[in-house]
C-alpha cells in the first residue's frame, strides 16, 4: 500500500508537465495541474512520514529501464529528508497557486508548473537512491531545474553571471562528489549503497579521509559552508520566491544529506580530527554567514546569507557528533546528530516561512530593499504575524521550532567536557560559546529586519499602500509558523523518531536520558508563560493615540527613524575587521573647505573571499585557458596534424602497455 | 511542601523585585550625601504608573502594546527557574542554564521590536545598542555557567546550586574565580547598570534601556519597569546562588526556610551595596568601549572553560 502510494507519487511529480501541456488550452482544466502537485506531495508526506516514524523500508528498482544500476530505497534517514521535501513543498505549491497566477502569465507559468514538480523530484531522487548512478542522475537534474527555475524571472546581464557563478560552482561541487563515489570502485564490487558500505571494511585509513574530504568539499559546496557559499547570496535572491524557498530550506539540506550517508553511514565515523575540520567549518559558517546577513539590506540576499549560517549551525552539530563517535560515546554522538537533524527540519519550515514571506511583501509593495519598506505589520496583519514568528524560530527563541535544536546542540557540547582528551574537553564546550555568540548576533539582525520593514512608519509609499496578500498565501505561510510552533512546544512528536534514526546510525543501543527533560520543560513553560500573559493581560490599560514626541519639532517623518543601515553599525563597527568595506566619499564644495553642494558616499563590500580566494583562482584558469588557446590555429593542416600526432601516440601506447 | 516553597520563592522574587531597587538607590543617594528616597518608593512609581493612561504612538501596530506583556510574561517565568531559599524550583529540575539564557532573550527581543515600533530614532537607537550589547553579552554568559555547569556535572540550575551548597565552602577553584568575573561583568551589561548603561539618565547620548522605553508611558511602562527590576534582581539571585549558596534550606524545616531567608537577605544587602559603591565611584564607558569590557568577560570566561579541562 504504502510502497505503491511512493510510486504513484514518483510518478505523478513526473507527469504533471505532460498533463500540463494537455491542459494549457482550455481554461476549466488550468487548475489540474497545481491541484495534481499538491495531491503528489500530500501523498508524499504521508508515505515519507510513515516510513519515518515507523521505519517501513520501501524500495524501486528500475535498473531494467535504465543503463546503469537505477535504485530507489526509502530508509529512516531517506525517509527523513523526503518528509522534509514534501512538508515544505505542500505549502511552497500553495503559495504558488496564488503567486504564480498573479505574476506571470502564458509561457512562463507554464514553465513554473512544468519545472517546479520536476525539481521537486529530482530532490526526492537525490534522498532516495541507493546507487551512485542515481544519485548523481537526481543531484545534475536538481541544478539544472532549479537553475531553469531561476531564468523564468528573465536573463539580463547581471542575473545570467550570477546563474554562471552557481552552474560552475554546483559543477565543481559535483565534480568532488563524483570522485568521492569512483574512490569507492577498488573496493566495492558495484556502485549501490550496500556494497559500497561493505567496502568501507575494507578500506586503508588514507583512501577513507580522501573520501571525506572529498564529501565534505563536495557537499559543503552544495550546502554553502564557507569559503564555498559565494554562489548563495548571488542565486537564491534572484530567483522565484516559492523557489527561493526551495532553494533555501530544502536544496540544502539534500547536502546536508549527502553528508550524513557518506560520513555516518558509509565511512562510519573517522578520526577526531575529521570532527575537528567539520566543527571549525560549522563554525566559520555559521558567524560570517550572521555576520554578513546583519549588513544587508535586500531582504532575500539578508535571508540567503542566514542560510549560510545556520548551515554553519548545522555543520557545527554533525562535527560535535564526529567528535563524540571518534572518542567513542556513541550515545553523545547521537544527541549531536540528532541536533543537527533536527536543526535541518527547523530550518526548513522557518527559512521557508520567510522566503514565502518575503514573496508576500514583493508582492504587496514591488520591492524586497528593506529601507524602502516599514509600518507593514499594520498593513498585513497575517503576514506580519506569521513573519514573526519565523523572525523569533530563526533566532532560536524558546517554544519556537529553532530553539530545540539549539538547545540539543548546547547540550552535548557542554557534555564535550566529560570527553578524556584534553583537546576535545575544552573546545567542544567553548563551540557552545560561538553557537551564543551566533545566536546573539542573529538576534540583533532579525531584531532590525522585522523593526525596519515592519514595524514604525512607512518609508515609501508602496509601503504605505500595502494591502495583504491572498488567502491562499496566507494559509501557506500560516501552515508553516503553526508547524514551527507546535514543534517549539511539543518537540517529542519529531525528537523521538529522530533519537531512533540517529541510534540506528551510530548503532547505539542506550538512549541519551539527559536531553528528555526538554521535551517535558517546553510545555511547562509554554503554559506558564501563556498564564502571566492572561493576568497581565486582566490589567486596566487605557489607550489613548497620540503623535510620538518629536522633541518640539512639528512632526516625524519616516527619515527620521533609524535605518537599517544605522541599526547594524555599532556591531558592523566591533566586526569591521570582517567586512573590509570600499568606502568612497566624493565632495564638492562652492568655496573650499566649507558649504558642501553635494556630497556622494559609496560603499561596496567585497568580501575577502571574492578578492583574495576566487578571482586569483579565476584569473589562473583563465590565464591557462587563453594559453590553451594557441592550440586552437583554426588552420585545418594543424588539426590533422593533433589528429595524426594523437594516433601516433596511441599505437606507439598500445605497442608497449 | 516543596512545590509550595517553589512557588512562594518565585512570587517572592517578582515581589521584591522593585524593593531591590529602592535599596540599591536608597544607598546611592547615602554614599552621594543626599538622603534619597524611601526605599519603597519604586513601588509607589509602579501603582501610579498603573492608574495612568497607556498612551501610544499613531504609527504604532498592536505589537506595541503587546511588547511589555510578553517581556513581562517570559521574565517571570524566568524567575521560576532560579533557586533562591531552597536549592531547587519549580523549573529548577527540567529548567536548565540554557531555558534561562535565552527566556531573558525573548524578553529582550520583544523590547527591541516595541522600541522600534514607535517610529522615532531613539527606539531604534536604543535598540540598535542593546542589540549590540545582547549580542555580545550572550557567549560569555553561557559559557561562565557552562564551566560552571561542567564542574558540577548537571545543567539544572537546582543541580549547580545543590552541588554547590553541598561541598566544603572554602573548595575554592579557579574556575569559580573566573566564572565570577565574567557573569560579574555580564551581570552589569544584562541589567543596564553603570558602567555600560545608567539607569538614572535620560540624555539620548548616553542611554540603552532608557531610549529604548521613551515611547511607553502608563501601565506598559510599569511592566516594563518591574520586568527590568525582575531580571535585575533574578540576575542576582543566579550570582548568589551559583557562587555563594551557603545559607540554603536543603530539607524542607520550617527554621531552615527562616534562616535561608535571612541569609538571603543579608547577601542581597551586601550585593546592593557593591553594586551602589560601583556606581557611585566610577564613570560610565564610551559606547565603542563596551564591546571591550564585554570582551574581558568573553576571555574571562574561556579561561573558566578552559581551567575545567585543565584542572581535572
Amino acid at each position: 500500500m504504502i510502497q505503491t502510494t511512493f510510486n504513484s507519487f514518483l510518478v505523478a511529480l513526473l507527469i504533471i508537465p505532460a498533463v500540463l501541456l494537455l491542459c494549457r488550452r482550455s481554461r476549466g482544466t488550468r487548475a489540474l495541474p497545481p491541484l495534481l502537485l499538491l495531491l503528489a506531495l500530500l501523498a508524499g508526506t504521508v508515505v515519507a512520514g510513515f516510513s519515518f516514524w515507523r521505519g517501513d523500508r520501501l524500495a524501486l528498482d528500475l535498473s531494467w529501464a535504465t543503463p546503469f544500476p537505477f535504485a530507489l530505497t526509502v530508509d529512516r534517514l531517506s525517509a527523513f529528508f523526503l518528509l522534509l521535501i514534501c512538508a515544505v513543498g505542500v505549502p511552497v505549491t500553495l503559495f504558488s497557486t496564488s503567486y504564480v497566477e498573479r505574476h506571470y502569465s502564458g509561457p512562463k507559468a507554464d514553465w513554473m508548473w512544468a519545472l517546479l514538480p520536476l525539481f521537486l523530484l529530482s530532490m526526492a531522487l537525490v534522498v532516495t537512491a541507493s546507487t551512485a548512478f542515481a544519485f548523481l542522475f537526481g543531484w545534475e537534474l536538481m541544478t539544472l531545474f532549479s537553475a531553469g527555475l531561476i531564468v523564468i524571472d528573465g536573463a539580463s546581464e547581471r542575473r545570467r553571471h550570477n546563474i554562471f557563478i552557481y552552474l560552475v560552482m554546483m559543477h565543481a561541487g559535483a565534480a568532488a562528489v563524483i570522485a568521492s563515489f569512483l574512490l569507492f570502485v577498488p573496493h566495492a564490487n558495484s556502485l549501490d549503497f550496500i556494497s559500497m558500505r561493505a567496502a568501507v571494511a575494507s578500506m586503508p585509513m588514507g583512501l577513507r579521509t580522501a573520501i571525506f574530504l572529498l564529501s565534505f568539499v563536495g557537499f559543503g559546496t552544495k550546502a554553502g559552508i564557507v569559503p564555498f557559499h559565494l554562489w548563495l547570496p548571488k542565486a537564491h535572491p534572484i530567483a522565484p520566491s516559492p523557489v527561493s524557498a526551495l532553494m533555501s530550506a530544502v536544496m540544502l539540506k539534500t547536502a546536508i544529506y549527502g553528508f550524513v550517508r557518506f560520513t555516518f553511514d558509509f565511512l562510519g565515523g573517522g578520526p577526531t580530527w575529521w570532527g575537528y575540520v567539520v566543527l571549525l567549518a560549522g563554525a566559520v559558517t555559521g558567524l560570517l554567514g550572521i555576520l554578513y546577513a546583519l549588513t544587508e539590506h535586500d531582504l532575500k540576499r539578508l535571508l540567503a546569507y542566514s542560510s549560510v549560517e545556520n548551515i554553519g549551525i548545522i555543520y557545527l552539530g554533525l562535527g560535535a557528533a564526529l567528535v563524540f563517535m571518534a572518542n567513542n560515546a556513541p550515545v553523545w554522538a547521537t544527541v549531536a546528530l540528532v541536533a543537527a537533524l533536527l536543526h535541518a527540519l527547523n530550518h526548513s519550515l522557518f527559512k521557508s516561512l520567510l522566503f514565502l514571506g518575503a514573496g508576500a511583501i514583493a508582492d504587496a509593495t514591488h520591492t524586497l530593499d528593506i529601507e524602502l519598506l516599514g509600518g507593514l505589520l499594520r498593513r498585513m496583519r497575517v503576514t506580519g504575524t506569521v513573519f514573526l514568528i519565523g523572525c523569533c524560530s530563526i533566532i532560536g527563541l524558546p517554544l519556537f521550532n529553532g530553539f530545540v535544536g539549539e538547545w540539543m546542540l548546547f547540550r552535548s557540547f557542554i557534555e564535550g567536557a566529560e570527553l578524556p582528551g584534553i583537546s576535545s574537553a575544552i573546545i567542544l564546550p567553548l563551540m557552545a560559546g560561538v553557537l551564543a555568540l551566533i545566536g546573539g548576533i542573529a538576534a540583533a539582525c532579525f531584531a532590525k529586519l522585522y523593526g525596519v520593514a515592519f514595524l514604525g512608519r512607512a518609508r515609501s509609499i508602496e509601503a504605505e499602500h500595502a494591502t495583504e496578500v491572498t488567502t491562499s498565501m496566507q494559509a501557506a505561510m500560516a501552515l508553516l509558523a503553526a508547524a514551527c510552533v507546535a514543534i517549539g512546544i511539543v518537540p517529542g512528536v519529531v525528537l523521538n523518531p529522530l533519537m531512533v534514526l540517529a541510534r540506528e546510525l551510530m548503532h547505539s543501543p542506550a538512549l541519551p536520558e539527559a536531553t528528555l527533560p526538554i521535551s517535558h520543560a517546553l510545555p511547562l513553560i509554554a503554559a506558564c508563560v501563556g498564564v502571566v500573559i492572561i493576568a497581565v493581560a486582566g490589567i486596566r490599560r487605557i489607550k489613548r493615540v497620540t503623535p510620538t514626541w518629536a522633541c518640539g519639532l512639528p512632526a516625524l517623518d519616516s527619515r527620521m527613524q533609524y535605518s537599517s543601515a544605522a541599526f547594524s553599525k555599532p556591531l558592523r563597527k566591533v566586526f569591521s575587521k570582517v567586512y573590509e568595506a570600499d568606502r568612497t566619499v566624493e565632495v564638492a564644495y562652492a568655496q573650499e573647505p566649507y558649504f558642501p553642494k553635494s556630497i556622494v558616499y559609496r560603499s561596496v563590500r567585497t568580501t575577502s573571499f571574492e578578492k583574495s580566494l576566487y578571482r586569483p583562482a579565476v584569473d589562473a584558469i583563465v590565464g591557462m585557458a587563453s594559453r590553451l588557446r594557441r592550440l586552437q590555429t583554426g588552420n585545418m593542416q594543424v588539426y590533422l596534424l593533433y589528429i595524426f600526432l594523437a594516433l601516433i601516440t596511441l599505437l606507439v601506447f598500445m605497442r608497449f602497455a | 511542601m516543596n512545590l509550595a516553597i517553589d512557588v512562594i520563592q518565585a512570587l517572592m522574587l517578582i515581589a521584591i523585585a522593585p524593593l531591590v531597587r529602592g535599596v540599591i538607590a536608597r544607598i546611592k543617594a547615602r554614599i552621594q550625601n543626599r538622603r534619597g528616597a524611601s526605599v519603597l518608593r519604586p513601588y509607589a512609581d509602579l501603582l501610579k504608573l498603573f492608574r495612568k493612561q497607556d498612551l501610544v504612538p499613531d504609527t504604532a501596530s498592536g505589537l506595541f502594546r503587546l511588547a511589555p506583556v510578553i517581556l513581562f510574561a517570559v521574565t517571570a517565568t524566568a524567575a521560576v527557574f532560579v533557586p533562591v531559599l531552597h536549592a531547587s524550583a519549580l523549573f529548577g529540575v527540567g529548567g536548565d542554564f540554557i531555558l534561562l539564557v535565552y527566556l531573558l532573550a525573548f524578553g529582550r527581543f520583544f523590547l527591541m521590536l516595541g522600541a522600534m515600533d514607535g517610529g522615532s530614532s531613539f527606539g531604534g537607537m536604543g535598540a540598535s545598542r542593546e542589540a549590540l550589547v545582547s549580542a555580545l553579552a550572550e557567549a560569555p554568559l553561557l559559557l561562565a555557567l557552562t564551566s560552571v555547569a561542567i564542574l558540577t556535572h548537571t545543567i539544572s540550575l537546582s543541580g549547580i546550586v545543590l552541588a554547590t551548597v553541598q561541598q566544603y565552602p572554602l573548595h575554592l577553584s579557579a574556575v569559580y574565580v573566573f566564572a565570577l568575573g565574567a557573569m560579574v561583568l555580564v551581570a552589569i551589561a544584562e541589567t543596564g547598570r553603570i558602567p555600560v548603561d545608567n539607569p538614572a539618565t535620560h540624555l539620548e547620548l548616553t542611554m540603552l534601556h532608557e531610549a529604548m522605553v521613551l515611547e511607553y508611558s502608563g501601565p506598559s511602562l510599569a511592566l516594563i519597569e518591574w520586568a527590568s527590576a525582575v531580571k535585575l534582581t533574578l540576575i542576582l539571585a543566579l550570582l548568589v546562588g551559583v557562587f555563594a549558596p551557603w545559607g540554603m534550606a536543603t530539607g524542607a524545616s520550617i527554621v531552615g526556610l527562616v534562616l535561608a531567608s535571612g541569609a538571603f537577605a543579608l547577601k542581597f544587602a551586601v550585593s546592593a551595596i557593591a553594586i551602589a559603591v560601583i556606581e557611585s565611584s566610577i564613570a560610565k564607558l564610551r559606547m565603542y568601549l563596551v564591546p571591550d569590557f564585554l570582551g574581558m568577560a568573553s576571555a574571562l570566561a574561556i579561561l573558566a572553560v578552559a581551567f575545567t579541562a585543565l584542572m581535572r
